[in-house]
């Protein structure tokens, strides 16, 4: 099965339930984590959900040179793992939309990784302009 | 294959050491030098369990279970008296060596000690040998610091201690040392480590630090990622996303209008 | 002119041996490492001189051939002189007109140079009446001595590279292999695995390349037959490897020779260059397609880089540091590539096995370990030197019947076998058969052949002291047991050796030196705390000295012993003069005296008395 993540900025109102979402679904040590997506106005009353694109030739693994970001084949995101990475934010530097990003509360590097199938995010937006569409 | 750890019988993959063996079946055992990033080394000799074979007629045998690859038949015993009383020695010498490391405290403790038996090495400090740092540093492809002089006068240091020249400041020593012993510093755009300075990269929309020249130039060299990439922080690359998109949706509106 | 075919090498070495026996009598000079620190160049060159103008009927310049290590090494510069076996001890320079004019010219013995034997007193001119030569059966020292280690023509005179030429003629890998491993040869270098088996191993494995290693390190403080072998039959080595790289299988080999050694590597440089030259190594070697050439490495320095997985980093340009190995340097070695690595006596063998057979060979020693064994006799013998001996042959013979005994009339106390990471073993051991396996029994190891003999002024703690400094310094530092736990004995150690030990901290020695044993990383570490243990296990007494009664029963121990000047004092003031710290006080003909507070203990009064006035308690 191929799922894909599927964003529609059209339907974005900024309510920014996503980032809300997010954030608890990644709660470490009783605090929530960062959230992976980040609804940005680019004009006052226009807004985009701006989150982790999985790019076919990503950037971030390209420049992980501890072989620590890999595709997840079932979900088809980008996953970091935590064992290997060193913490040395070359991801965070390298993505070219800057979808890598640090966590400053537990110090560490986060990306999403379509909460391992069933994003949050897709979850709880209620305009949809947050699908995970299974396409295959 | 199939293979014994404390009397049961479990699976495991060919090619797989030990430890990962063990760890599966929820035993914990201490492993100072092991990192999931890096090759184990065998240096800390923490993770030594006893192995033999029904063939072996009661003979048994020590080795570190980092470095020895599982076995068809292998009968692995984790907490013998015997390598107990080696774990308790080893981390009583590391006592003498880092008095002061929490880490080796901690450690300690569980092995109902508090303070070392032995003479307390003067230049001692809170470096535990475990190689995380120079082995990351071979890993990246840079080598830039390696563990120099032999015995118990071994450290870790850049080429007879001067400003190692391979150095790119990417920060991976400083992260995976598990007691934070290397220092490093960030003030006035540029980055300090091992005694060498680096000119950090400047957002030039915000003007936000980003990661040092070197490393930027590293991995576009080694890793084929776009230099350019690195001239924006990640903050103003998302801004500039959701400018993009939405330019795109607006772009989009018209067309269809 | 390359020799590119067995036939014409047969016809070169006729020519090599006309050459090599064309003098009627030749005169032999020991040019190896002590002899040469004791002048022997300047004889060489004097008898070159002198000969010359001299012109004698049967002794002519080619006469004289300089030789590497004749191995009765506390006795030179050794002049030789064949086929008279004359054998002429400390010759100096001004001694070689004396030997050309009466021994060459006139065939007359000089008294004065004769070998004296230190026990019976007897004077023996012909060498091969010397129990510390006639109880040798040289085998892997067949050459040394005999020819001109710079000369390759030399050692084809001799025979050398038939061996060679008889396996690329008549053998295959496989044969060769079985040949080795029927002779039961097992390794020189310490370990003692079976030769036979390392090699099929390596040749079983698929792998794009193989190495040929050679260990020349020979780190063993003590040992230094290797030296000798490399630099006084280098081509015994090269023949060796090229066997074995036609039986496993290899393009490649290499000699790690220890920085320490600077005359092995010219020599052995030397000797690659000439095999090289005439086509004994390179490509398709005496014609027979097998392409192996030959490097030398240079160690730096390390004693770990002895191991065999620390030498081959090394070899490769790393940081010489061990590898656990579960995966053997046979299957994963040099550039991870399998790889035999056999020590330097192992392969100055090879040759001779391939020559005279594997049934031979098996015949000669004990059934476990069959063949001769060089041992490097030091410290306190009277016949310091290198023999080769059937295995089997006991401690005491070696110790007592070839190399002469405690000298000075001091008695014998232990002796040390296997370098530091061996033990040992008083008196009531000696009588052991010397092999791989029985003396490891007995709490030491044959190892490397080192053997240092100890007399009755030596403490043992103070010995083990010295091999745990020594390893402690050595250890390369990756692993904890090793790097911190020799440490800490050494410091328990030192402590007992000033007096402030207690016998709690024994049992703290004890319990760790176990952990050091099991714990370590690598062989240093493993056998490091043997000194300790060794000593401990046979001169528990000793240590109970220094700790219970604050005493140095050897008279070593610095903080625990005092001089004292006795009756026999004759007042000569000989001690006066060489005290360093103006100590003794006395006048001319009056019993002198040591002031205790001042006394450093540094021995030189004792050393210039000849009335035996100073006592050590």
């Amino acid at each position: 099965m191929t799922y894909r993540y599927v964003v529609n900025p059209d339907l974005c109102t900024g309510c920014r339930t996503c980032e809300l979402a997010c954030a608890f679904t990644h709660t470490q040590n009783q605090k929530p984590g960062r959230s992976r997506i980040y609804p940005i106005a680019y004009r006052p009353d226009k807004f985009v959900p701006v989150t982790c694109l999985q790019c076919d030739d990503a950037a971030c693994v390209k420049s992980c040179l501890f072989e620590a970001l890999k595709r997840n084949p079932t979900t088809g995101a980008i996953e970091l793992d935590k064992q290997r990475c060193v913490n040395c934010r070359a991801c965070v530097a390298a993505c070219p939309f800057g979808c890598a990003l640090i966590d400053d509360i537990h110090d560490e590097v986060v990306k999403c990784d379509l909460c391992g199938g069933s994003p949050a995010c897709a979850q709880f937006c209620p305009t949809k302009a947050l699908i995970y569409r299974r396409i295959a | 294959m199939h293979l014994t750890i404390n009397g049961k019988v479990i699976k495991a993959a060919e090619g797989e050491m030990l430890l990962p063996a063990i760890r599966r079946q929820g035993i914990e055992i201490p492993a100072l030098c092991d990192h999931a990033a890096v090759e184990p080394c065998g240096a800390c000799r923490l993770c030594m369990v006893e192995i033999t074979r029904q063939d072996w007629n009661g003979w048994r045998r020590h080795v570190t279970s980092c470095l020895y690859p599982v076995e068809e038949g292998l009968i692995v015993s984790t907490h013998t008296p015997q390598v107990l009383e080696i774990r308790r020695t080893i981390l009583d010498l590391y006592l003498a060596r880092c008095p002061n490391s929490d880490v080796i405290q901690k450690m300690a403790e569980e092995y109902g000690l508090t303070k070392t038996s032995y003479e307390i090495i003067p230049e001692g400090d809170n470096c535990i040998m475990c190689y995380a740092c120079t082995r990351i540093c071979e890993m990246l492809g840079k080598s830039a610091i390696s563990a120099v002089q032999r015995g118990h006068k071994k450290v870790i240091s850049a080429p007879f201690g001067k400003e190692p020249p391979d150095c790119i400041g990417c920060l991976s020593c400083a992260f995976i040392c598990p007691t934070d012993v290397i220092e490093w510093r960030d003030q006035n755009g540029t980055r300090t480590i091992w005694s060498r300075t680096f000119e950090l990269i400047s957002c030039t929309a915000c003007g936000k630090q980003i990661l040092t020249r070197d490393f930027a130039d590293y991995l576009a060299a080694k890793r084929a990622v776009p230099r350019e990439y690195f001239e924006t922080c990640d903050d103003c690359k998302r801004v500039e996303l959701s400018r993009k998109m939405g330019g795109l949706v607006d772009l989009a509106k018209e067309v269809a209008l | 002119m390359r020799i590119d075919s067995i036939d014409k090498l047969s016809r070169w070495r006729e020519e090599c041996r006309r050459t090599f026996t064309a003098p009627q009598r030749k005169v032999f000079v020991c040019l190896g490492e002590a002899c040469l620190a004791n002048g022997a160049e300047e004889v060489f060159h004097e008898f070159q001189k002198l000969v010359a103008e001299r012109k004698l009927s049967d002794v002519t310049v080619e006469s004289v051939t300089k030789t590497g290590c004749h191995g009765f090494c506390s006795l030179g510069p050794l002049v030789i002189i064949e086929p008279d076996g004359t054998f002429y001890t400390k010759v100096g320079k001004a001694d070689v007109a004396k030997i050309v004019d009466k021994t060459l010219a006139a065939r007359e013995v000089i008294d004065r140079l004769v070998y004296v034997d230190a026990g019976t007193k007897e004077k023996k001119v012909d060498y091969h009446t010397i129990p510390f030569y006639a109880r040798q059966q040289r085998i892997s020292l067949r050459n040394c001595g005999a020819i001109d280690p710079h000369k390759l023509v030399d050692y084809i005179a001799v025979g050398g590279y038939g061996a060679l030429a008889k396996v690329l003629a008549t053998m295959t890998p496989q044969q060769v292999i079985d040949e080795i491993t029927n002779s039961r040869l097992r390794g020189r270098g310490g370990a003692g695995f079976p030769t036979g088996r390392k090699w099929a191993t390596c040749a079983q494995i698929e792998a794009d390349i193989r190495y040929v290693i050679c260990n020349g390190d020979e780190g063993d403080p003590g040992a230094f037959s290797d030296r000798t072998t490399m630099g006084s039959d280098p081509h015994s080595v090269l023949e060796g490897m090229i066997i074995c790289a036609y039986a496993v299988g290899s393009p490649q080999g290499y000699i790690y020779v220890r920085e320490e050694y600077p005359l092995a590597v010219v020599t052995l440089q030397k000797a690659v260059d000439q095999a090289r030259e005439r086509g004994l190594l390179g490509q398709n070697i005496l014609g027979s397609g097998l392409s192996f050439d030959i490097k030398i490495s240079r160690g730096g320095g390390a004693f770990v880089c002895g191991e065999s997985s620390a030498l081959m980093k090394s070899v490769a340009g790393d940081v010489g540091e061990p590898r656990a190995k579960y995966i053997r340097s046979v299957i994963k070695g040099l550039h991870d590539k399998p790889t035999v690595l056999n020590n330097v006596e192992t392969f100055a063998t090879i040759p001779v096995i391939i020559e005279r057979g594997a049934d031979w060979f098996a015949a000669i020693g004990t059934k476990k370990s069959t063949g001769t064994k060089v041992f490097s006799l030091a410290g306190k013998i009277t016949n310091t030197g290198l023999v080769e001996v059937p295995m089997g042959i006991t401690l005491r013979e070696i110790i007592f019947d070839i190399g002469g005994g405690i000298p000075d009339g001091r008695k014998f106390k232990a002796v040390q076998t296997g370098g530091p990471s061996g033990g040992c073993l008083p008196e009531n051991k000696i009588d052991l058969p010397v092999d791989f396996d029985t003396l490891t029994e007995a709490g030491s190891m044959m190892g490397s052949g080192g053997m240092v003999i100890m007399d009755d002024r030596t403490c043992m703690v103070e010995v083990a002291r010295y091999f745990l400094s020594f390893l402690a310094s050595e250890s390369c530092g990756k692993c904890v047991p090793c790097r911190e736990g020799l440490y800490q004995l050494l410091q328990y150690c030192i402590k007992i050796c000033d007096g402030v030990g207690t016998e709690a901290d024994l049992a703290q020695m004890e319990q760790m030196a176990k952990v050091i044993q099991i714990g370590s990383l690598c062989g240093l570490g493993q056998s490091g705390p043997n000194p300790f243990l060794s000593t401990l296990m046979y001169f528990r007494d000793e240590y109970l000295a220094h700790i219970r009664d604050k005493k140095c029963p050897g008279g070593v121990c610095r903080k625990l012993i005092t001089y004292t000047i006795n009756d026999e004092c004759t007042g000569c003031m000989a001690c006066i003069s060489v005290c360093p710290v103006i100590a003794i006080t006395g006048e001319k003909k009056k019993k002198h005296i040591i002031d205790q507070a001042l006394c450093s203990r540094c021995g030189s009064c004792y050393a210039v008395c000849k009335f035996d006035a100073i006592d050590i308690k």
